[in-house]
């Protein structure tokens, strides 16, 4: 809706409930209101904000193609879904929740690769003997392209995962991995170890500014008197 | 894109038609391969780098499908399923179009979708005058379409192997620098671990297994590794054996006992990948820096020189043209000669016209050995902007 600051943020799991005690205890009641089966809210006394419940992953669309002007969601989701993420938002509030880091993970067994650098000739070695490229598989496939790139590590092919990715490997989907872990208990349970130099990114949930979204001067207002009254 | 004027696509139409004419006539046959690529085979051998750049989809189906990003495999592909071995003397050329998303978005020098004229050559045993047609042929093409000022870049992985190979060190040494050749970072990286002893004896395998493994035994080595991970309680999940991992751990080790690469060598193959000289200075700059090493790069020097006389006599002007050791494609299979024509109003970083040699891919897309292989591609639009057709 035209005029409204538009605040997107997650429509289920702990993901949402962690979101509205994070702006309950800021003094922003969410209240869903409206027709919309629960999708659309407002902030109970502060007038002009829309609240729009969106599943995580595409907040991040709508924060990059300004269809949403304020959003919390992962920074994992943004840096995957934007290239240029520095450019296209603005970190304004990390929120403290959703503490994940993406790894690049390996089989624990394979006690000859350490670190990216061994990747890359084990990669090598692998296509020698296979005849085909190492698999990663990962929902990530923008993060690893940019991380394997930037380590100088070629010789891959992605295979989309969207779930159970840990499982890849003794799956014989995949030789390794590039997921979220917390405490790499689950890693561990598949068999899997992380890289020593394999960490891609620390995440956590944070409050995020659309950069092309129709701001004016009095949504930046809202914007604002919604990070301030976050940050205290 | 936004569609294109019918006049520049009429441009573009007759400009093709002139490419193929001066192909056809040389005796390249002109086919059409498939635009609609199966991914898997096509997303193996072109690399990450391009696979990130090509459209991939999947078919009602199921089978994951992408469009070409270069005509060079399709080529390839139909080539093979012609001749199984592939080691059939063939001449092909062809013109249509390929696709590549544009990170950033698509612009005139680079569109996502453009059209390519080119031409491949296959299994033709001397490979220094298949390496000159080539490129005469491309250069006689893009002068016929109109283009009578550009500039010629060349590059020759041959002499660079040929550099690795007359310098002592293993083997497998040669192949990571070759590896590594494409990313300037990473070949400097690896250069340097080389040289330093600290560097090849700090890695982080287990001591108890370091000392057990004997470069001489290899035999012994698998069953070292399998007892290592079996004491250690470390499931081998996944396709990788215990005899992979033994080769690799049995490379490491003997690094650790091997001398480092002297440092003068080091240096020389900088200079080597720092050089940059009118082609035809090349090879004696190239000397020069052999000289104090005593080393003689014999057969691949000859080759370059060979082949510069018979781009002279088909020709091309050498005396302007310029070689860079470290010329760099963004596609990873070239393994020898390769060449860019490229013009001021565009720069280099957007050549018109660009191939070499690429004699592992054949067998890469499946033929049973490596057969030789040199081709070319016309960016047609970018010919066609320069030579101020079909204003867009």
């Amino acid at each position: 809706m035209s005029g409204h600051l538009i605040l997107a943020l997650p429509s289920k799991g702990r993901l949402m409930e962690q979101c509205a005690a994070l702006l309950e205890r800021a003094g922003l009641t969410v209240v869903k209101s409206g027709p919309a089966r629960g999708y659309k809210g407002e902030i109970a006394g502060l007038p002009g904000v829309e609240v729009n419940f969106i599943s995580s992953s595409e907040i991040a669309q709508h924060l990059k193609n300004g269809t949403a002007h304020l959003g919390i969601t992962g920074e994992d989701l943004l840096r995957e879904t934007m290239a240029d993420c520095d450019e296209r938002v603005t970190f304004l509030h990390p929120c403290g929740f959703g503490q994940t880091d993406v790894v690049v993970a390996v089989p624990a067994a394979w006690i000859d690769v350490r670190q990216m650098f061994d990747l890359e000739e084990m990669a090598l070695n692998f296509r020698r003997l296979h005849g085909r490229r190492i698999r990663v598989a990962t929902k990530y496939m923008n993060l690893t392209r940019r991380f394997f790139a930037h380590n100088g590590v070629t010789g891959y092919r992605i295979v989309e995962s969207l779930g159970a990715t840990e499982g890849a490997p003794a799956a014989l989907l995949a030789e390794l991995i590039v997921d979220i872990t917390t405490t790499g208990a689950t890693l561990r349970a598949n068999g899997l170890k992380v890289l020593e130099d394999g960490l891609i990114l620390k995440s956590q949930a944070n409050l995020v500014s659309s950069n092309g979204a129709p701001w004016t001067p009095e949504l930046r207002n809202l914007e604002r008197e919604v990070a301030a009254r976050l940050a205290v | 894109m936004p569609a294109e004027a019918a006049q520049k696509v009429e441009a573009l139409a007759a400009q093709a038609q002139r490419l193929m004419a001066t192909f056809t006539r040389a005796d390249y046959e002109q086919i059409a391969p498939a635009i609609i690529q199966p991914a898997g085979l096509f997303l193996d051998v072109i690399g990450e780098n391009l696979r990130a750049r090509t459209y991939v989809f999947t078919d009602p189906d199921g089978e994951e499908l992408c469009l070409r990003p270069d005509l060079t495999v399709p080529t390839c592909r139909l080539h093979l399923a012609r001749h199984p071995a592939g080691d059939v003397p063939a001449r092909y050329c062809y013109s249509g179009p390929a696709f590549r998303y544009q990170p950033g978005g698509p612009t005139s020098a680079h569109p996502s979708e453009f059209r390519q004229a080119g031409i491949e050559s296959f299994a033709a045993t001397d490979r220094e005058k298949d390496d000159a047609a080539v490129l005469a042929l491309t250069v006689e093409a893009v002068r016929e379409a109109g283009l009578a000022r550009f500039d010629l870049r060349l590059g020759d992985l041959g002499l660079f192997n040929a550099l690795l190979d007359a310098l002592p060190m293993p083997q497998r040494w040669r192949r990571r620098l070759r590896h590594h050749f494409w990313r300037p970072e990473a070949f400097r990286a690896e250069l340097a671990r080389l040289t330093s002893r600290e560097a090849l004896q700090a890695r982080g395998v287990p001591r108890e297994l370091m000392d057990a493994l004997d470069p001489d035994r290899p035999e012994a080595a698998p069953n070292l590794v399998e007892g290592y991970l079996e004491r250690s309680g470390l499931e081998l999940v996944g396709t990788r054996t215990a005899h992979e991992i033994a080769g690799r751990l049995l490379a490491e080790a003997a690094d650790a006992r091997e001398t480092p690469l002297p440092s003068s060598a080091a240096t020389l193959i900088e200079g080597y990948t720092a050089l940059k000289a009118p082609a035809r200075e090349a090879a004696a700059r190239l000397e020069a820096l052999l000289g104090p090493h005593k080393l003689d790069l014999g057969a691949a020097l000859a080759a370059f020189r060979r082949r510069l006389d018979l781009l002279d006599a088909a020709g091309i002007d050498t005396t302007s043209a310029t070689f860079a050791a470290e010329f760099g494609r963004d596609l990873e299979y070239y393994t020898g000669f390769v060449f860019e024509i490229v013009v001021p109003e565009l720069g280099p970083r957007s050549p018109v016209a660009g191939g070499g040699r690429y004699d592992d891919l054949l067998a890469d897309v499946g033929a049973p050995t490596k057969v030789p292989a040199v081709g070319a591609c016309i960016h047609t639009e970018r010919l066609l902007a320069v030579l101020g057709g079909g204003a867009a």
